[in-house]
C-alpha cells in the first residue's frame, strides 16, 4: 500500500506496512458538550487554560524578534529601496492558444526554463519587510537502514537541542545501491516557530558557530533562491550545542543536521542580509537572480 | 534483540594418529539478559521522548483567577496590536519620507540619484552587531584584534 492514501490518515502514506501510530491514551479529559457545535458560545479559546490546546507560550522575552523589529527592519527596508521600481513579473504557466478544440481541458504548459512557476518580486515597500517564519532542523542519517535503533537518539538529539517534539522522517524512494527502501525511518526532523526558533538561532549564533574552528560562514549560493537559506552542521560541530557539550558521555553517537532557515523574505539575498543581523556571517560570491524588471 | 547466546569455541585437534577430532571447549556461561545496558540506555531514551511526559497537568484555576488570566490576555493582545500598528506606523513614514527625498533627488541632481538607487546585493549587517542583551559581556568584541601576520620564508 506504499504511496497510496492510507484509510485511516489523509496523507499519502510513506511508512512501511500497516499505518499504525502508537497510542497516546489520553491524559487530559475532554469534555464532550463543548466540542458540541450546538453551542458555539461554549467554546474555549486555544488561549484559555481549560482548553486543552492552551500552551504557556509567553514566557519570556523573544530577543531575536524584539532586535529585528526594532533595529533591522527599517534598515532592512531603506538598503532594499529602489526609487520607481516595478514588480518584477514571475514566470507563470503558460496557457494554450486554443487553435485547436484539443486545447479545451488540456493542462497548461510549465513556464519557460522551469518546472514550476515562479513568484512575483513586488518592489520594496513597509508592508513586505523580511521577517523570519520558522526553522528546520532535519537529520538524515544513512546508517539507519543497518541500525534502525539509531532513530531513537537522533529523536532525542533534536529535542535536546531545540526542545520540540520531533518527528520521524522517512525515506521517499527505493536506492538499493545504498540499502535504501522506500518507506524507512530514516531520522527525523523539527520545525521551530516563534520562541523556539529564536532561542535556536540565539544558541546557534551566539554559543556554537563560533566555536566551530573550520566554520568560515554559510555559502551566499546556498538557498531555494526565493527567501530560505539553509546550511549543514557535521556530527563534530553539533557536539557545541551547551545540551551536549555538557554531557558528552551520554552522547558518545551524534548526528549531523541540515538547518533551513524560512523568512518572508521575497529572494535570498534578502534573507541573508536579514539573517546577517542576526550575527550569521557569509562567505564566498554571490548570484543575483535573473529578474525581467 | 541482543545475544545471549553461549560462546562454545569449537577447536580442531589434529591427532596425527585418530585423525581430526572436535573438541568443544565451554566458556563461562553469560546469564540471560545480562547484558542489558544497550537496551536499558535505549528504553531510557524512548522514556525522555514519551509524550506521556509531556503532557501537563491541567491547571486549576478558581472563577476569580479565570477572570485574572483574561483580562491579562486580552490587555496582552490590546498591547501586541498597538506596538505593531505603532511599528507599521514608523515604517511607513520612513518610507514615504525616503520616497519624498528620491523624488527630489531626481529633480535636483540625476547623478547622485542613480548613485542612491543602485543595488547592493551583497550588503551586510556588520559582524559585531549583536542581538542585545539584559547582561552584555564586559568585552563585547575584541576591538583591537589584528589577525596573524604569516611570516614568510
Amino acid at each position: 500500500m506504499l504511496g497510496y492514501r492510507s484509510f485511516s490518515t489523509s496523507s499519502v502514506s510513506l511508512k512501511v506496512g500497516c499505518a499504525m501510530v502508537k497510542p497516546v491514551h489520553h491524559r487530559v479529559k475532554v469534555i464532550k458538550k463543548l466540542l458540541s457545535p450546538r453551542f458555539p458560545e461554549l467554546k474555549l479559546s486555544p488561549t484559555d487554560p481549560r482548553s486543552p490546546k492552551f500552551r504557556p507560550e509567553i514566557t519570556h522575552q523573544d530577543r531575536v524578534q524584539e532586535h529585528i523589529h526594532n533595529t533591522l527592519r527599517s534598515d532592512l527596508m531603506l538598503i532594499n529601496y529602489i526609487h520607481g521600481e516595478k514588480p518584477a513579473e514571475g514566470l507563470k504557466r503558460r496557457q494554450w492558444d486554443f487553435t485547436s478544440p484539443y486545447h479545451i481541458n488540456r493542462p497548461a504548459r510549465p513556464p519557460k526554463g522551469e518546472k514550476v512557476p515562479t513568484p512575483t518580486i513586488m518592489p520594496q515597500s513597509w508592508k513586505n519587510v523580511p521577517g523570519i517564519e520558522k526553522v528546520v532542523v532535519h537529520s538524515f542519517v544513512a546508517n539507519c537502514t543497518s541500525d534502525p535503533k539509531l532513530n531513537i537518539g537522533v529523536s532525542l538529539q533534536l529535542q535536546q537541542i531545540t526542545g520540540v517534539k520531533p518527528q520521524s522522517v522517512y525515506a521517499k524512494t527505493n536506492l538499493p545501491s545504498f540499502g535504501l527502501r522506500k518507506g524507512v525511518k530514516m531520522g527525523a526532523k523539527v520545525e521551530l516557530t516563534g520562541r523556539d526558533a529564536s532561542q535556536f538561532l540565539s544558541t546557534l549564533t551566539e554559543l556554537v558557530l563560533p566555536r566551530i574552528t573550520t566554520f568560515e560562514g554559510i555559502s551566499n549560493r546556498a538557498g531555494s533562491r526565493y527567501g530560505t537559506v539553509s546550511f549543514g552542521l557535521k556530527p563534530e560541530d553539533v557536539l557545541y550545542f551547551p545540551e551536549i557539550y555538557y554531557n558528552q558521555d551520554a552522547w558518545a553517537k551524534r548526528f549531523g543536521m541540515d538547518i533551513t532557515i524560512h523568512t518572508t523574505a521575497q529572494l535570498d539575498r534578502e534573507a541573508r542580509q536579514l539573517l546577517s543581523g542576526l550575527g550569521l556571517p557569509f562567505v564566498g560570491t554571490e548570484r543575483e537572480p535573473k529578474l525581467t524588471r | 534483540m541482543l545475544s545471549n547466546v553461549r560462546t562454545s569455541i569449537i577447536r580442531q585437534v589434529d591427532y596425527l594418529t585418530s585423525g581430526t577430532q572436535l573438541h568443544f571447549i565451554r566458556t563461562k556461561r553469560k546469564k540471560a539478559g545480562s547484558d542489558k545496558s544497550e537496551v536499558r540506555k535505549l528504553v531510557t531514551q524512548l522514556s525522555v521522548l514519551s509524550a506521556n511526559r509531556k503532557q501537563p497537568k491541567l491547571l486549576k484555576f478558581s472563577n476569580e483567577d479565570y477572570v485574572k488570566h483574561q483580562v491579562i490576555q486580552k490587555s496582552w493582545n490590546l498591547y501586541v496590536r498597538d506596538k505593531k500598528a505603532e511599528e507599521a506606523n514608523i515604517l511607513q513614514k520612513q518610507y514615504e519620507s525616503i520616497r519624498a527625498a528620491n523624488e527630489d533627488l531626481q529633480s535636483v541632481s540625476k547623478e547622485l540619484f542613480s548613485f542612491a538607487n543602485t543595488r547592493e546585493p551583497s550588503k551586510r549587517f556588520p559582524l559585531e552587531l549583536r542581538v542585545p542583551t539584559e547582561y552584555p559581556p564586559n568585552q563585547i568584541w575584541h576591538h583591537d584584534y589584528t589577525p596573524k601576520v604569516e611570516k614568510k620564508k
